[in-house]
Parts: C-alpha cells; structure tokens; sequence
C-alpha cells in the first residue's frame, strides 16, 4: 500500500477501477461546437470533408433569407419553398468553387439572387413591360426618382415591382429591401461599380415610369 | 420622409419546417452520387485495380491449411 493513499487503494488499483471507455473522453481536446464557428470556417472543413450536417448549420443561418428573398421574387410561397432548396443544393455542390474572397452570405445571395432571376426569365407565363429608356437623365434627378421611389405607396409597389423586368426589380429589392452595399452589389451582379449605379438608376426610372402608367391619377 | 416602402412589403414568412430534411436529404444523395462518382467514374482503370481485390478461398486467407502454399490463392495485389 502507498503511504500517501488514505483510502487503502494502491494508484494501480485506481487505475483499474476507471472505465476504459472513459479515459480518452476525459483526455481528448473537445472540439469547437460546429455553431460557435464562423460561416467561413465550415465552408473550410466541407472543402477538406462533405458532411450533410455541418451543412445544415449554414442552412438553419441562411434559409430564412434565402426563402424570404424567394418570396419577394417570386410572391409565390411554393415557388419560393422550390428555388430554396434548389438553391442550397446548387450552393453545396459549388462549394469548392468558393474562393473565400467574399463572405459566404454574399456569396449564397448571389446564387439566390441569379437562381431566382433564371427561373422567371424561364417563366413564359411572366409578363414584363417594356420601357424605353433611351433618354438622358438631367443633373439632380437621382434623388428626386429616389424620393419619388420611395414615396410610392405601401399597398402599389407589389404590383409595380410585379410588372418590372425582373432584373430591375432584382436590383431594386437588392438597394433597397436588402440595403446592399455598392461593393455587394457588385459582386452579386458581377459589374463594375459604375455600372452598378447605372442599372440602379435605371431600374428606379422604369419603375416609376411603370408606375405613372399603372397609376395615371397620381401626380 | 416616410417609411421605405420595401422594408413594409418585406416578405416575413418563415420557410416550412420540413423543408430543412428535404434540403439535407437531397445533400445527402448528392454526396452519395459524388463519392461514386470519384471512386468509378473519375477514372475507371484505376478504381478496378486499386478497389476491387479478389480474395482467395477461405484457407489461403486464414494462413493456414491445405491451400495455403499455393500462390494462386493469395489475394491479388496491385
């Protein structure tokens, strides 16, 4: 017996007496809980290793942006349910093409923004209303289109942005629903900045165009 | 200057519940299909002789018995 063991339990009798099943829990490093992780950092590990459920953390973060981006081009909750899973298969399968140049949710808009766009261009049964829009624009009337804009009311702009191309309306919702940056802007549309501002401006010109022949009463 | 419109319109429904197994379980046959694909597809040649070995008879594997001496009965190494 070990003078030093009160208990009468030699240090190798211990040493038996703790399960075996126990030991490497107790003196293996834990893992860092896949939610504490940066989106980035488990795009890394699914680069190095496919796992359906490291995906899901990303989808349980993303899939209500993702579904509700859907819905405001689409308006159509089953259509919406479709593209979103559509849309994060297509993102899973593309994942070793991301370069890690831009967050992962800018990255995942930019799907969701073109996968959508795709589908109604593919939509014959989606009307869109030509515009002419070979006319200059005069100093100053930017922030008057954007007041204008944003003056529309509440209950009509469904039906303008219903009647936009759906480019425009893309770029639209894209300004100012999701208040995205011009440099996210950017690399979502896959443009340079000047011609970011100049679909920008375009898109707010036709909309209200569309809007005066919707609305003809309004001043 | 009133509220910005398309904030109001926002879209606030909150995707189906169940559509989250749907999403995971098409990752999950989509990884299936990718991993047959690296193992017979990517190249065909190499994933005959370096996957697929050919066991001999139940003696030769165990190392001994009657069998066992004879070199056909070893696996097929590549």
């Amino acid at each position: 017996m070990l003078p030093s063991d009160p208990g009468g339990v030699t240090f190798s009798e211990r040493r038996v007496q703790t399960p075996n099943t126990l030991s490497p829990l107790l003196f293996r490093k834990k893992p860092a809980a896949v939610e504490q992780l940066r989106d980035e950092e488990i795009v890394v590990e699914l680069q190095h290793r496919m796992d359906a459920e490291r995906f899901g953390v990303l989808y349980d973060r993303y899939s209500t942006k993702v579904f509700q981006k859907c819905m405001a081009m689409t308006r159509n909750n089953e259509i919406a349910k479709d593209l979103t899973h559509d849309i994060f298969l297509k993102a899973f399968v593309n994942l070793s093409k991301f370069d890690h140049r831009s967050k992962f949710g800018t990255w995942l808009y930019s799907i969701t923004h073109n996968y959508c766009l795709d589908h109604l261009r593919k939509d014959q049964k989606h009307r869109t209303t030509e515009v002419e829009d070979d006319h200059g624009v005069e100093d100053g009337a930017e922030d008057r289109y954007e007041a204008e804009l944003l003056a529309i009311r509440t209950d009509r702009l469904p039906m303008v942005l219903e009647a936009m191309d759906p480019a425009d309306r893309g770029i639209l919702l894209m300004k100012y629903q999701d208040e995205l940056s011009v440099k996210d802007m950017m690399e979502v549309l896959g443009v340079g900045e000047s011609a970011v501002k100049m679909r920008t401006m375009r898109a707010r010109e036709r909309a209200l165009v569309l809007y005066h022949q919707l609305f003809p009463e309004e001043p | 200057m009133s509220a910005n419109p398309f904030k109001i319109i926002r879209s606030t429904d909150l995707p189906p519940a169940h559509l989250r197994g749907e999403v995971l379980g098409s990752v999950k046959f989509v990884m299936m299909l990718m991993r047959m694909l690296q193992l017979f597809v990517a190249d065909p040649s190499a994933a005959l002789f370096e996957r697929v070995r050919i066991l001999g008879s139940r003696s030769s594997r165990a190392g001994k018995g009657p069998g066992s001496d004879d070199p056909t009965n070893e696996p097929t190494r590549t």
